[in-house]
């Protein structure tokens, strides 16, 4: 480590300026980053249900729907009614709205003297309350409106826009914002649907983006200017994370990624780790650097490095590894942030080995603020914790391993509870508008997270259209449908309008295939020939049969799908099983598999590299005692808090590994270093948490502080995500500080002794 | 030979007479309501084929034979539609009385079923038979439901036609028949209809019709039928043709035809 030593300090204007450079180049790329709020997107795209449910998008058009849901005590009186209708005739006209369920586009089919008769399910609004009352039996035998766009309880009724593929969200919400406001009434209107939604989130990336950055730097400087009481222990640090920051970020547009939710964790993440190497830099400078060491800046900086350019590569790269385990998940946005935030950290790791020294050796040598080693003076809160602390584990070693031991096992007890949920809804706490939409459209409306089934064959034959109606009745028997919708629903108002209530075919599919086809010949006369687009396909040899999920749940949406997909396994006609439903069915899979894959591949490789580089299998165990312990604690909290394992949740604990494991790098370090220059055990681990410690903590403590900006997110998981780092960083730390430290004098790994030179 | 050259003189007069009467000063009502009257058949047979086609390109086949007649001093037009292919539907018909005014009458026998249904619908945008043709486009409306304006005088494949504006008057009118504003070409020398292009209620381009071919039926008093036109709905990308194979006029068709007893018997 001398070359490195000799190179910065030779070269340092040269490398200053380098980075300089770079860094403005790169910052010269962010203006072009785009957002992607699109869920879709971060499904990768060779996933079956996003494939199966494309298939059914392509037959049978998209099903992106915006809503205005409006409640009143009652629906059907004539002023709310007017306002419904003026709403559905101008969200008829909204560009790229490519259809309009309403009751005032939706049918009512039926028969009335001899005649069928097929209108909008409100053709004429009710003036007084006789007419009212017919108005609501009516809509009452009206399947196709009765709890789809009108509540059970006419409290509520909906005006649902199908969009055309790819319309623009931004503009979709804001004509619908003006359709509301351009029709005043008493009724309270929401809006709902998947544009919303997306708007939301892309406008909370935005504010999460702006605001989580700003505040993380400002607790940064804080925290560093407490910690180190001087402007270079401010600034150098702080300049290594802005450029690593700026850099991570410009790789999105240059890969020709774009920001989705998961990535505004990555400038706070890169905040919180990438100013450890520099942390720990400055430490030892100020530590060397003490009243009465007459040696020049150049040699200074030269001993710094050579004491501590190992263990920081060595942490550097356990970081990077860690973060590249984040590639285990295929879900988009996840492995894009691990590849991401280790290109950061390598950049922040080179700045740090590089840049930092190059400057300490071009400005003058700072004040000294320690006091050398055998001199009185004033001890600090951290010193004199980390001295009984040192007392503490010399003294009753076993006792904390066995307590160690006794926590692990405990809150491990918490580890079987956790849930898996993957639903985009829960993105958002309580009380916000998206949360606010969508559990009105689960409770008045039947739900929004929708499950298709595909059926193919010859569909006028009565015995495909009676397996269709036999499927449709099976899935409106769950508790969790809300609403199913079919050809053969459809067929069955139909025959209601067209036989009398004691005639034999009244309310059946009819019995031969004739009858069936001049069926849908009597509804073309008298209906919209797209009426039925979603239902059968022009050449009646696809149907779609869909159901409406009330619950958001995952455990429940996942019952639903493994139900149906169990009912339609043997099915020669079923050709698709498909829906958003289905996706979020197949998305717990892959967060549970990305999980373990990220979590196995993480602890092999950080275990490997420290084996490697302290040339003892012993010493990848020994590290790795620490991390499975706050890993039984990481997952046993969120058992116990009711913290679900979610897209963003999952990519914790390799993330954890690739930092936490770093204290006990640092330590294991200066333990050996120690031990060498002559120390016995328990006085080694005293030296060593006094002057690393210090690094350690202070490390540790910028890694908390650090992510707890997450703590504001707009985002559910984004908070949870910052939560839980805070709790299984501390619990790292403490692993390395009190558990390291006792089983080096229990055990008294070889690994670590003198004679292993 | 005889005959057919007093045919061709009367053929000729009328026409000059209906020339002239055009370059006088016709307002855009009155040809638009000419245009109406040279479709005015007195009766006549007919088998045809209409095709739907979706934005993919498959199609629909339906095959129909129909019977026209005017009843009421030509006020009402009765139509009996039999369905002949394809043969799930065949044998189904369906008997329509056209009024002036008031909604039109309509009856369909489904014959799966030996059943006849009265179908009502008051919405004369709804499309026909599930085509891109709507029931405003094949029956005549209520002319004083539209204002009228001449746009200008243009060539429609190689005929000189009046390009005229036709607007609803009011929004309820323009919901009810589908389109805020439709352009009519109509041939200045026979009144008959050589292309419509149709905006929806943004005022956006929605349908655009042409007619291929027509006939004239009815010689003697200039009655026209096309029997050949294609609608192109520019917004979904679907088009519908109607081709007449077949037609005769026949003023004389029974009135018996146009009952329901009559639409039931296969």
């Amino acid at each position: 480590m001398k070359s490195i030593a000799d190179f910065t300090v030779k070269f340092r204007w040269l490398i200053i300026l380098s980075f300089i450079i770079l860094t403005v180049i790169f910052a010269l790329q962010l203006p072009k980053t785009k957002i992607d709020s699109d869920i879709k997107n971060q499904l990768p795209e060779d996933m079956p249900s996003r494939i199966v449910t494309d298939q059914i998008d392509e037959l049978f058009g998209g099903t992106d729907m915006a809503m205005l849901m409006i409640e009143t005590d009652d629906v059907l009186k004539s002023e709310t009614l007017q306002r419904t209708k003026a709403l559905s005739k101008k969200m008829k006209r909204i560009k790229g709205v490519n259809k309009v369920l309403s009751l005032f586009e939706l049918k009512s089919i039926k028969g009335e003297d001899g005649a069928m008769i097929v209108n909008p399910a409100v053709k004429r609004i009710p003036t007084s309350a006789k007419q009212r009352e017919k108005l609501r039996n009516e809509i009452k035998e009206n399947d196709i409106v009765y709890g789809s766009v009108v509540s059970f309880d006419f409290t509520a009724t909906a005006v649902i826009g199908l969009l055309d593929p790819d319309v623009d969200d931004i503009r979709i919400v804001a004509e619908l914002q003006r359709i509301i406001n351009e029709t005043p009434g008493k009724e309270k209107i929401t809006m709902g649907g998947m544009p919303f939604t997306r708007v939301n989130i892309s406008k909370d990336i935005r504010g999460d983006m702006r605001r989580l950055m700003p505040l993380g730097l400002l607790i940064m400087l804080i925290f560093l200017f407490i910690s180190f009481r001087q402007l270079r222990g401010v600034l150098l640090p702080f300049i290594v994370v802005v450029m690593s920051v700026i850099f991570a970020l410009s790789l999105i547009p240059l890969l020709g990624w774009k920001i989705m939710v998961m990535t505004v964790v990555l400038p706070v993440m890169l905040l919180a780790i990438a100013n450890d190497y520099g942390i720990h830099l400055i430490a030892r400078y100020q530590e060397e650097n003490f009243v009465g060491n007459d040696v020049t800046k150049e040699k200074l900086v030269k001993s710094v490095i050579r004491s501590l350019a190992k263990p920081i590569a060595l942490t550097g790269l356990t970081t990077i590894a860690g973060m590249l385990c984040l590639l285990g998940h295929t879900m988009v946005p996840a492995w894009q942030l691990g590849v991401l935030a280790a290109m950061g950290i390598a950049y922040a790791l080179s700045a740090s080995l590089l840049f930092i020294p190059a400057v300490l050796a071009v400005i003058p040598k700072a004040k000294p603020i320690l006091q050398g080693e055998n001199q009185e003076g004033k001890v600090r809160f951290l010193e004199r914790l980390l001295i009984s602390m040192g007392s503490l584990v010399s003294r009753w070693p076993k006792q904390i391993i066995v307590i160690s031991l006794i926590v692990t096992v405990l809150t491990a007890l918490g580890a079987f509870r956790v849930e898996i949920d993957t639903n985009p809804s829960n993105y958002y706490s309580g009380g916000s508008p998206v949360v606010y939409a969508n559990d009105l459209a689960n409770e008045k409306f039947g739900g929004s997270t929708n499950i298709s089934v595909v059926l193919k064959g010859d569909i006028k034959q009565p015995e495909l259209m009676d397996k269709i109606h036999n499927l449709e009745k099976k899935l409106e028997e769950l508790p969790e449908v809300g609403n199913t919708v079919s050809i053969a629903r459809v067929v069955r108002q139909m025959s209601r309008a067209l036989n009398d209530e004691d005639e034999s075919g009244y309310d059946q599919i009819p019995q031969s295939r004739n009858a069936v086809a001049q069926y849908f010949e009597l509804y073309s006369m008298s209906g919209d020939p797209d009426d039925f687009e979603k239902l059968v396909d022009f050449p009646y040899e696809h149907a779609q049969v869909t159901a409406r999920i009330r619950e958001v749940s995952t455990k429940q949406i996942n019952r639903v799908v493994d139900y149906v997909s169990e009912l339609t396994q043997d099915d020669e006609n079923v050709q698709l099983v498909g829906g958003f439903a289905t996706i979020l069915r197949e998305l717990a899979e892959l967060v549970v598999r990305g999980q373990i894959i990220s979590l196995i591949s993480a602890v092999i490789i950080v275990g490997l590299l420290i084996a490697l580089v302290f040339r003892s299998p012993t010493a990848g165990l020994v590290s790795a005692i620490p991390l499975a312990i706050s890993m039984t604690i990481l997952f046993g909290l969120m058992g116990f808090f009711g913290i679900e394992l979610n897209v963003a949740t999952a990519l914790l604990s390799s993330i954890m590994i690739g930092v936490g494991i770093d204290y006990t790098i640092h330590f294991l370090w200066r333990y050996r270093e120690e031990k060498r220059s002559g120390l016995r055990s328990p006085e080694a681990v005293k030296k060593t948490l006094t002057t690393t410690g210090r690094g350690i903590v202070f490390n540790a403590l910028s890694v908390i502080i650090g992510f707890s900006a997450l703590l504001v997110s707009n985002f559910l998981p984004v908070r949870f995500f910052g939560f839980l780092v805070v709790v299984s960083i501390s619990s790292c730390l403490v692993g390395a500080l009190v558990l390291i430290p006792a089983l080096c004098i229990v055990f008294k790994p070889k690994f670590l002794e003198a004679n292993n030179k | 030979m005889k005959r057919i050259l007093s045919l061709t003189i009367t053929i000729l007069v009328l026409c000059t007479s209906h020339t002239l009467m055009a370059q006088d000063k016709m307002t855009a009502r009155e040809i638009v309501d000419n245009s109406y009257e040279t479709t005015k058949l007195a009766g006549a047979e007919a088998t045809s084929t209409m095709t739907i086609m979706d934005s993919k390109g498959r199609e629909r086949v339906r095959k129909i034979a129909m019977v026209t007649k005017l009843f009421d001093g030509g006020e009402t037009e009765k139509k009996l539609v039999r369905f002949l292919a394809p043969a799930d539907v065949k044998g189904t018909g369906l008997l329509t009385f056209d009024y002036e005014v008031e909604d039109d009458d309509m009856w369909l026998y489904m014959p799966a079923l030996r059943k006849t249904r009265r179908i009502v619908s008051s919405e004369k945008a709804k499309s026909f038979m599930g085509s891109e043709f709507s029931y405003a486009d094949m029956t005549p409306p209520n002319l004083d439901d539209f204002g009228y304006n001449i746009l200008s005088e243009i060539e429609v494949n190689g005929t000189l036609c009046w390009e005229i504006e036709i607007i609803p008057n009011d929004e309820d009118i323009a919901d009810e028949n589908g389109f805020s504003k439709k352009i009519s070409y109509i041939g200045k020398e026979d009144f008959v209809i050589r292309k419509a292009v149709y905006y929806d209620l943004d005022e956006t381009l929605l349908k655009e019709l042409t007619v291929h071919e027509f006939r004239l039926l009815d010689p003697e008093n200039m009655k026209y039928r096309p029997v050949n036109m294609e609608m192109v709905n520019i917004q979904n990308d679907r088009k519908s043709f109607l081709v007449v194979n077949n037609i005769q006029f026949n003023p004389d068709v029974k009135d018996e035809y146009f009952t329901t007893r009559y639409l039931e018997r296969e």
